[in-house]
């Protein structure tokens, strides 16, 4: 029961995936969580649900067991599924929760599925954003894209995250076996993303053999995430294997919240080259832990850090490997980059759950 | 790692700015330097980007193992046949016998499973080879009507320091939000000069042993032609493109896929810059030999200006003296749609 509406209405949420360590999943968990809070009644529609999630949403063609009058349902929009058909095909008011998606060049040659997927992505957004009542673009970056798929009311407002994770007690395991390695001495850089062709691992791995080859021979490199690119993921390992960096580059695959804050607690440097972010948890998440950030500015990614990481104008390994340098022995640039980043994470996590609902609000309000 | 802010406030160290911000970018600044001495230095050779970017794509499928037909095909007809006898070793003591049982009493099922689906992949295969068959005829004979690409072609007299064009060229990108691509970049005498008046500046030639001059100054070059080299950068990571010697002589289908890798790796608010012989010296007595080779012909100064306001920019074209060649400088508010040619 809305207060504000003076009416029954519900706003519920539609996803086409709804996973535990992925950062759609958690913000509409954690949207649902701040909406129910605000009095309203809300709940989760996705076209797959993970197994550990499975009492926390529904298969979103059960969604007229639990329809009522008033209704307003937020998009989690992130990739090409059948809840955007759905949704265009019900007509229930709208609201756009934008968080970027993936553009098929990111994937031509390597996986012809998702280039599909990623074509069929551009053309859902371009039929849904006319409609939508409201947009939440989560980086300027993805305001202008919404804006060019015609969407006319857009907000710009943050993904709402669990940053806590990358401080809470690391996985005891995981965190013996990272201060073993890091007893043979060089620096830990870290990079935590799914291995696929627009994160561009390889690029973050020609870029340690060059830091290696000019300045720190024993540096090791942790890429951390799952994969959603077998192609791309065997031709990495096979690149790795080429450049003899088969033991200064450990691929974890997904780890739970606890490893991920073991590689947080151990890294000098938080390295992206990704050629395309929506927004970029991550890198906010690395700021949270204080760990310095140095980073392609492709994407929403300079949106995101703002003045609190080393911004690069190029990617090229050699340009890359001499920022890496200052990044893991300049202390008075640590220092800076560490408290510039704590400032802009609590920035960008401050209010953000209000500010969402209050933006969801008003447009439930003006449609009324 | 100890990840405290003890060592968070600027101390000032002795000559660096006490701003924190200011220090950054002085950072920023000595990092550009370090990368060019070592460039200079020869420590990372101008080709070695390229050398790692071609061992990673041995790798992918599109440029590797896959991305020769004939080299599919055999994976494909290696894979084909599907082998219903499981291996039975096991590391266990009783695994081995148990194992050789289970496959004897699955064997007329599994075997006749495989079977058809063996079947079902040679018909794939035998269809694959006629398409390989029937593709390799098509090829030879679009080999016969194939435009060749047009490579860079310099007039010694238009392609210098000393030319009309490099001042206003070098202004231009005075504000560019990000590095500088010069295409066909020769000994790097412009992206020496951009980099003189503060700009951030790399270049690409194809021509081989250009890039590599010994005494040309430490300049961040690569031997490459600029079509693959887009291709190989993050889109929109340029903030500043410059063309010259390079558009001469293409043709339509070539200038449409430069011009949309342009595009794409062009940042918002970039500027895209080209320079171009006129018609009168293309035709001239005194024009290298390679005019005559090429496939195409110099497009004239209204024409680039419709074609890149077509793809969004704001163009403005300036002539040389003598009508001899011009200078189109472009920029664009915003990424849009890559550059489709249009019925025009």
């Amino acid at each position: 029961m809305s207060a504000a509406a003076g009416r029954p209405v519900a706003i519920h949420q539609f996803i086409a995936t709804l996973n535990p360590h992925d950062a759609t999943g958690t913000h509409a968990l954690k949207l649902r969580e701040a909406l129910r809070a605000a009095g309203w009644r809300s709940e989760i529609f996705a076209e797959a649900i993970h197994d550990d999630l499975a009492a926390e949403a529904h298969k979103h063609w059960t969604y007229p067991e639990h329809a009522a009058e008033g209704d307003v349902a937020v998009y989690q929009f992130t990739t090409s599924s059948a809840v955007a058909g759905y949704l265009a095909e019900r007509g229930l008011p709208l609201i756009l929760d934008f968080h970027n998606y993936t553009g098929p060049e990111y994937f031509a040659g390597w996986e012809p599925q998702s280039v599909r997927r990623a074509t069929a992505a551009a053309e859902e957004l371009a039929r849904l954003a006319p409609r939508a009542r409201l947009g939440l673009a989560k980086s300027p970056f993805s305001e202008a894209t919404l804006r060019r798929a015609g969407c006319r009311h857009i907000t710009v407002v943050p993904v709402l995250a669990d940053y806590g994770r990358v401080t809470a007690s690391p996985d005891p395991r995981v965190a013996a076996e990272l201060a073993r390695l890091r007893a043979a001495g060089g620096a830990d850089i870290l990079f935590v993303g799914r291995v696929v062709p627009s994160k561009r691992q390889h690029d973050l791995v020609k870029a340690l053999w060059a830091y290696r080859r000019l300045y720190d021979p024993r540096a090791r490199l942790h890429l951390v995430g799952g994969t959603a690119s077998y192609e791309y993921s065997k031709s990495l390992h096979g690149f790795i294997a080429d450049l003899g960096l088969a033991a200064a580059v450990r691929v974890t695959g997904e780890v739970s919240d606890a490893a991920l804050a073991a590689h947080f607690e151990v890294a000098d440097v938080y390295l992206s080259l990704s050629a395309h972010e929506g927004f970029g948890v991550p890198l906010v998440e690395a700021m949270v832990a204080g760990v310095p950030v140095v980073t392609r500015g492709a994407g929403a990614v300079a949106d995101t850090v703002a003045d609190a990481a080393l911004v690069l104008a190029a990617g090229d390994h050699a340009y890359v490997a001499a920022a890496l340098h200052r990044a893991c022995t300049d202390e008075r640039l640590r220092g800076i980059l560490r408290q510039a980043g704590r400032l802009r994470s609590r920035r960008i996590a401050a209010d953000a759950a209000p500010r969402i609902v209050g933006a969801i609000e008003r447009a439930v309000a003006e449609a009324a | 790692m100890d990840h405290t802010d003890t060592d968070a406030t600027p101390t000032g160290a002795h000559g660096a700015p006490e701003d924190p911000k200011a220090y950054v970018e002085q950072v920023m600044a000595e990092i550009a330097e370090e990368v060019r001495l070592r460039r200079s230095s020869g420590d990372l050779p101008p080709k070695l980007e390229r050398e790692l970017d071609e061992l990673f794509l041995a790798h992918s499928p599109v440029a590797g193992r896959g991305g020769d037909l004939g080299e599919a095909l055999r994976m494909v007809d290696a894979a084909t046949f599907i082998d219903p006898v499981v291996p039975v070793e096991s590391e266990r003591a009783a695994g081995q016998f148990v194992k050789k049982g289970m496959r004897s009493l699955l064997l007329w099922y599994v075997g006749w499973v495989t079977h058809q689906m063996s079947q079902s992949a040679s018909a794939v295969s035998r269809a694959l080879h006629i398409v390989d068959e029937r593709l390799t005829e098509l090829e030879r004979r679009v080999e016969v009507q194939r435009v060749p690409d047009a490579g860079v072609i310099e007039f010694p007299s238009l392609h210098g320091p000393d030319s009309w064009w490099v001042e206003p060229a070098v202004a231009s990108l005075a504000k560019a939000p990000g590095r500088v691509l010069h295409a066909a970049c020769g000994d790097g005498w412009l992206v020496r000069r951009i980099v003189a008046a503060g700009g951030d500046a790399y270049g690409v030639d194809p021509r081989p042993r250009q890039v590599d001059v010994p005494g040309s100054g430490p300049s961040d070059l690569r031997e490459a032609a600029v079509v693959d080299h887009l291709r190989a950068v993050a889109p929109a990571a340029l903030g500043g493109i410059v063309l010259s010697a390079t558009v001469e002589g293409m043709a339509g289908g070539e200038r449409a896929q430069l011009l949309a890798a342009v595009g794409t790796r062009l940042a918002p608010g970039g500027t895209f810059v080209v320079h171009s012989v006129s018609r009168t010296s293309w035709d001239a007595a005194d024009a290298p030999a390679e005019t005559d080779l090429a496939p195409g012909r110099p497009l004239r100064p209204e024409a680039w200006c419709r074609l890149l306001e077509d793809s969004g920019y704001q163009a403005e074209a300036r002539q040389g003296p003598g009508g001899n060649d011009f200078l189109v400088v472009a920029t664009r508010d915003a990424v849009t749609a890559p550059y489709a040619p249009s019925g025009r």
